[in-house]
């Protein structure tokens, strides 16, 4: 019973407390902002510019000026741009023009050299190419494609010999070639891809851990090296779509990357179009790893679909025990708040009184007033009456159900008037304590 | 307002509603008992007087003023200081009867 008071006495506190705990939780998570954002992307999308090789160097000016005079091509150590030399030479035709190739991941102070060297028409750095005011840059996914995916810069060549010349920018031709990729070079893609999640072919420079990204839940990520122009080139994107049904698929050749995989059609070219448009550039005057440029352009991934662009659901709303709890917590609130008042209406309800001694004790001294009265002088009365009247007071006190303690006090009283009075009698055994001893033997 | 908003409010004020009574229903309690406890001695004081007067061989001026001025607090009823004073003023009046 004791044990049962004091655990439902601890609980209650404890479910004020947890009602406060709810409370507070709530009023917490009633943040009001006067930002108003349609995207809240966690990430940013740049292109990190780590892991870039050092030591990519150009002769000096002198003797780029030089090498350019003495051949109309001129590439330079680890360049990496090709192009159609029957175009080129057919849009060329017969005015004097020199082509300066220079490998990418040049940095500021080189590529001002390349700049310098004047007698060169046309300056290709990495994929970058200019000539005298002009740059040529691709304006669509397909250039794009041919430019990072195979280095073939013969269009935007084509489009500078024109520019220079004052003719018209004859229409782009795109020289990829796509071929069904065999079952064997599949199968060992495929077998990457369910081992890891991601494949990285020989020369191809990706991390083989799956990147830490919010723009794919379970992504698979496929990349292959820069491919040659003149050779068909294996399609994986599609023959891996296939095969690994409603899952994202991020395919790269070198700088390329393609998305293949659940809202392709509505997602693919939004994405590709807007990193290639803002990161194009430099993209082909530098040799990041293919690392950064998936990072950068995951991030883009994200920052469009946290945009809600397009009305699509975000497949990847991040779990947050708040968001979850919060419908249910009026409801804890309630059931603690409900638990508090049961309790508190329990401890406010008046005890039962407990187990007393007055009431015999009384009736032991009434009994023994009522013998003294037979047998009391004159000199015993008056102690023996006001004990009376004590006794009197004690008996209304118990009922109407005033403390033990004050109940026995009054009886104390009584009890000294009334060994008064039998200290004046000549009897033995008249004295209350005696008598009450008695009594109860 | 939603309903669980409402939850929050009526939640509310039923915790404050019992915070206050969970204090101030004991508290009430304990006075009301406090004062019935003094009143009862007050009156059994009263009481005793009143015998000894009864029993006194001789008139005591000052106990029998003190005893009336007892008796008239006591029938006015006022709260535990009033029980209190007519307490003191009785037991007073009964010592000096029984000195008499």
């Amino acid at each position: 019973m004791a044990w049962g008071v004091i655990r439902s006495a601890a609980l209650r506190w404890v479910l004020l407390g947890a009602a406060a705990v709810v409370m507070l939780v709530f009023l917490a998570a009633q943040r009001q902002t006067t930002e108003v954002s349609y995207g809240d992307s966690p990430t940013t999308a740049s292109l990190r510019s780590s892991g870039e090789p050092d030591g990519v160097t150009v002769p000096s000016v002198e003797e780029m000026t030089a090498l350019v005079a003495a051949n109309p091509v001129v590439r330079l150590p680890g360049a990496i741009a090709t192009w159609d030399e029957d175009r080129v030479r057919a849009a060329i035709g017969d005015a004097d023009v020199r082509i300066l190739v220079a490998p990418p991941g040049l940095d500021e102070e080189e590529r001002d050299r390349v700049s310098e060297v004047d007698d060169a028409t046309v300056r290709v750095i990495g994929t970058d190419v200019s000539g005298g005011l002009y740059g040529a840059v691709p304006d669509r996914l397909s250039g794009w494609r041919t430019q990072f995916a195979t280095g073939d810069v013969t269009d935007l060549i084509v489009t500078i010999v024109a520019a220079l010349r004052d003719e018209p920018s004859p229409d782009d031709v795109d020289p990829v070639r796509w071929r069904e990729p065999t079952a064997a070079e599949l199968a060992a893609v495929a077998d990457d891809l369910r081992a890891t999640r991601v494949h990285v072919a020989p020369g191809a420079t990706l991390d083989r851990t799956p990147p830490d990204t919010a723009a794919f839940e379970d992504g698979l990520y496929a990349a292959f090296p820069r491919q040659p122009v003149d050779a068909a080139i294996p399609n994986y994107g599609p023959a891996l779509a296939a095969l690994f049904p409603d899952r994202p698929i991020i395919v790269m050749y070198g700088d390329w990357i393609e998305y293949h995989g659940p809202h392709q059609a509505e997602f693919a070219e939004i994405a590709g179009a807007s990193f290639y448009a803002q990161f194009g550039d430099r993209l082909s005057r530098s040799a990041y790893p293919q690392d950064n440029v998936l990072h950068a352009y995951l991030s883009r991934v994200t920052e469009i679909r946290y945009a809600g662009i397009f009305d699509r659901a975000l497949p990847y709303v991040p779990w947050d025990p708040l968001r979850v709890a919060l419908p249910a917590l009026p409801w804890i609130f309630a059931a603690c708040v409900a638990g508090f008042l049961a309790l508190s209406a329990r401890e406010l309800r008046p005890r039962p009184p407990r187990r007393r001694t007055t009431p015999a004790q009384l009736a032991g001294l009434a009994a023994l007033a009522v013998e003294m009265s037979l047998l009391t002088d004159r000199a015993g009365d008056a102690p023996l009456t006001r004990g009376i009247a004590q006794l009197a007071a004690a008996r209304k006190a118990l009922s109407d159900g005033l403390p033990e303690s004050h109940v026995r006090e009054l009886l104390e009283d009584a009890s000294r008037e009334l060994d008064d009075a039998a200290r004046s009698l000549p009897y033995e055994g008249l004295r209350p304590d005696d008598y009450l001893a008695e009594r109860l033997a | 307002m939603s309903l669980s908003g409402l939850v929050w409010v009526v939640g509310g004020a039923a915790l404050v509603a019992t915070g206050f009574l969970a204090a101030y229903l004991p508290a009430r309690r304990r006075r009301a008992r406090e004062r019935a406890v003094a009143w009862s001695t007050a009156r059994a004081a009263i009481d005793r007087a009143g015998v000894s007067r009864d029993a006194a061989q001789a008139r005591v001026e000052e106990a029998e003023r003190l005893l009336a001025r007892a008796e008239l607090i006591a029938a006015d009823r006022g709260g535990v200081d009033a029980a209190r004073a007519a307490t003191d003023y009785a037991r007073t009046a009964d010592q000096l009867w029984r000195g008499a």
